[in-house]
């Protein structure tokens, strides 16, 4: 029965080959920019290198000061503080600091200037995140405290500075005309990867800036690590206590010092929302994102819809037919929509091989620093989704038009429209 | 004849409701694209007011040397850079250089209740129009006698500003003017320079205006150089300069930034939402315009005899074809109407604070494509139709 639903709508399909090409490339072009964007956000947000313990980390890199008359002052956090008050918490397992932002550092190449994004960590950063050595080791805790000048870089920058990516650890690698000892390589990391992303990492404490300057504010952030992701909770729990009873600093002006540790998606849409608190909008984001989804969805729908009325209402003889001999509304809605959604999941899978192409395309134009954009696990059962959805959302109406027909009026050749 | 059609569409409205929904979306992806492109490309064409060729912007960082020291060092760095060859000229300025994604603004008035000129405001000394190449358009740029502490500070501001103060046309030259910042300050107008758009080319062009640092200032302008270079200097002078820099002071720490490439970064981020935009309706466009032929065609076959009659009654060959393009112009207008309902909203309720000729050239633009695409979808059926023989297609009946 399914199988000479299937063999039927493989012979619609073929029978006439300029409608089928329209539908197709409605459906598949739909799913490779729904795909492509997904992918992205999965390259942003879900587990990857070097988040790839995502599901049991926390970010605390925001600190917001109330104004008593209103306003706000928000920015990175202060690494004494982060010192005092975040790496002392009980409940996580590891807690990391570092630069907030990558900054930029220049070094010379014969007469070429290389600007290299550089972000300065402390030790705990490589335990924290797991970065894929390609030789070398990251440094250890001893190298930190002592300020030690060694480096980690990406091979991208080995590659630009050394000429290879081989035999390099050992060497010097002169940064601002200071002499670094790179310890590792390290494969290069996206720059969608915000909060770790950088060409060439250094010990936090080679900095010029007083790391025990007490303000607040100042340009760090603290990734922690939990033991289990069920402990995400009790350690925000604990990091909110802390906060909440922090004095605030010079009171006369402020009223009010909010800070929180959010998952990687609150921490991020948190910069476009100031006013989240610890959930840090990601309830507006979702809903913003799904409704513009649906709303591209909408006009190919239509289009697809339009087109399988007409390619519909010229099968009425057929209709006609299998009315006649006893088939119920039901069985022919559910013949159409299985028909649409075969056509969907043709189109889907083409969609996905464009998804392919266009992120291999936006990879490759370094659009974005080191993107490695591609389809996984996780993009393809979401296509899959999206696939159905689609076939239903488009199949629904022409199959319902489709078993209203009267089989007289069918069988007379009236379409009825 | 063009009445006779609508009644005959009006009369279809249901069976093709879903195309005017169609047409009506399309419409309104295409106004709302078209919006985003035209202001992008107006703004483009604005001239930025300043030459960025052969500019560098350098950071600097004192790191941790004491608040009280770092006026020295910064004296000293300026000297040794203006004795540089290959330097032309440099300007103290604050972080919101061109291209730089920072910037600062405020408002100016005259007195309470007097125009208002929203803008942005810059932080220069005597040399920037020499750097930027800035053009002066009235009164002078600051220089030496403005450094007497006087009871009203100097302000340049841009023509735009002028004409948002003084809207009846007036001179802005030696009229006090207040702005807020932090505390509400008086100042007194200099000089009237041409635009600098330091936003850079896709920024919204607004007012401006300029206050005096001097060379003496000790609190302002610490941290950010803008150097003119000759022609062609490049990663030599670069080096020399960073090592010029870290020897007078080896706790400062420097950056240096050419404005074409900085020019570049901030067009790649800026374009970059116009582009997808622009693509994702392409590929919209295409979509509906593959629809509407392949629902206009089969159409055309469900309609052999009602065409054959027609043509059989004496209708020529261009009477059926104008009829199949007449009746799908006739579904664009209604589609085109709901949506120009919903366009007309943004200017009428101001949205986005986008100029109304924006939307008005975005309408008619929209318009125009979808009336051409109409055309350019039921050409190929329409001559389908015109084509059908009467006899053969009655003989079918």
């Amino acid at each position: 029965m399914l199988l000479n639903y299937l063999k039927i709508a493989w012979k619609v399909l073929l029978r006439r080959k300029f409608f089928t090409f329209i539908s197709l490339f409605g459906i598949s072009f739909t799913l490779m920019i729904l795909v492509v964007l997904y992918a992205m956000i999965d390259y942003t947000i879900g587990p990857h290198t070097p988040e790839k313990r995502v599901d049991r980390m926390l970010f605390a890199n925001r600190m917001q000061l109330m104004y008593r008359e209103g306003g706000q002052s928000n920015s990175s956090i202060g690494y004494d503080f982060l010192t005092r008050h975040v790496r002392t918490l009980h409940t996580p397992e590891k807690v990391s600091l570092s630069e907030s932002n990558f900054g930029t550092t220049v070094a010379y190449v014969g007469q070429q200037v290389l600007k290299l994004d550089h972000k300065r960590t402390d030790g705990e950063f490589w335990q924290v995140l797991d970065f894929d050595f390609v030789s070398g080791r990251p440094y250890n805790l001893d190298e930190v405290r002592d300020a030690a000048r060694v480096v980690v870089i990406n091979e991208t920058t080995s590659r630009r500075y050394f000429g290879t990516t081989t035999g390099v650890i050992g060497r010097p690698l002169v940064l601002d005309a200071v002499p670094y000892r790179v310890v590792g390589v390290v494969r290069d990391i996206s720059i969608s990867r915000i909060f770790s992303y950088a060409e060439i990492w250094t010990p936090v404490t080679t900095t010029t800036d007083n790391l025990k300057d007490p303000n607040y504010l100042g340009g760090y952030q603290a990734i922690i690590l939990a033991r289990r992701a069920d402990d995400l909770q009790q350690i925000q729990d604990e990091y909110q206590q802390v906060v909440n009873r922090l004095p605030v600093p010079d009171p006369k002006t402020y009223k009010k010092v909010n800070s929180y540790a959010q998952p990687l998606l609150a921490s991020l849409t948190a910069r476009f929302n100031n006013d989240a608190g610890v959930e840090g909008g990601v309830g507006r984001f979702m809903k913003v994102v799904l409704s513009m989804g649906l709303l591209f969805m909408l006009l190919p729908a239509l289009n697809l819809i339009n087109i399988n009325v007409s390619r519909t209402l010229e099968r009425s003889a057929e209709i006609g037919v299998r009315k006649a001999f006893g088939a119920t509304a039901g069985n022919l809605v559910g013949q159409f929509l299985l028909e649409n959604i075969f056509l969907t999941l043709l189109g889907g899978i083409l969609g996905l091989g464009l998804a392919a192409g266009a992120l291999h395309l936006v990879n490759d134009s370094h659009f974005l620093a080191y993107s490695t954009f591609a389809l996984n696990g996780r993009v393809c059962a979401v296509a899959l989704g999206v696939i159905l959805f689609f076939g239903i959302l488009s199949g629904a109406y022409p199959a319902y038009k489709m078993s209203k027909l009267q089989a007289v009026k069918a069988l007379k050749g009236e379409t009825a429209a | 004849m063009i009445r006779h059609l609508i009644t005959l569409m009006w009369n279809r409205k249901r069976a093709n409701g879903l195309l005017i929904v169609e047409i009506f979306l399309a419409f309104v992806v295409l106004f709302s694209v078209g919006s985003v492109g035209v202001y992008t490309w107006r703004n483009y064409q604005t001239p930025l007011g300043f030459d960025y060729q052969d500019v560098w912007e350098i950071d600097l960082n004192p790191g941790t040397q004491p608040r009280a020291e770092q006026f020295g060092t910064l004296q000293r760095i300026l000297q040794r850079l203006r004795s540089t060859p290959g330097i032309v000229s440099v300007s103290r300025s604050v972080s919101n250089t061109p291209f730089a994604f920072s910037e600062n603004s405020t408002t100016l008035d005259t007195g309470e209740g007097t125009p208002q000129g929203y803008g942005d405001v810059y932080d220069a000394d005597a040399e920037l129009p020499e750097v930027m190449g800035l053009r002066i358009v009235a009164g002078r740029w600051f220089d030496r006698r403005d450094d007497a502490v006087s009871r009203r500070p100097p302000v340049v501001i841009t023509e735009l500003m002028q004409r948002a103060l003084f809207p009846d046309g007036q001179s802005a030259i030696g009229k006090t003017v207040r702005a807020s910042l932090g505390k509400p300050e008086e100042f007194q107008v200099i000089g009237v320079s041409g635009p600098y758009r330091a936003g850079g080319e896709l920024s919204e062009p607004r007012p401006g205006f300029f206050l005096y640092v001097s060379p003496q200032d000790t609190a302002r302008a610490m941290q950010v150089l803008l150097v003119r270079v000759r022609p062609g200097a490049g990663a030599a002078l670069e080096k020399r300069i960073t090592n010029d820099v870290r020897a007078i002071n080896a706790s400062w720490e420097m950056g240096v930034n050419p404005l074409p490439t900085q020019r570049l970064a901030q067009l790649k981020v800026n374009l970059a939402p116009p582009v997808i935009l622009g693509m994702v309706c392409i590929f919209l466009i295409v979509n509906v315009a593959l629809g509407l032929f392949g629902v206009l065609w089969l159409n055309i076959s469900r309609r052999r005899g009602e065409i054959g009659v027609r043509r059989a009654m004496g209708a020529t060959a261009g009477n059926i074809s104008l009829q199949v393009l007449g009746e799908i112009l006739v579904l664009t207008t209604f589609g085109l109407g709901l949506g120009l309902l919903v366009a007309a909203q943004f200017p009428l309720l101001g949205v986005m604070g986008v100029q109304t000729g924006v939307y008005l050239t975005a309408m008619l633009l929209a318009a125009g494509l979808l009336y051409l695409l109409a055309t350019v979808c039921a050409l190929y059926p329409s001559r389908l139709a015109a084509g059908i023989q009467p006899a053969v297609a009655l003989r079918e009946e």
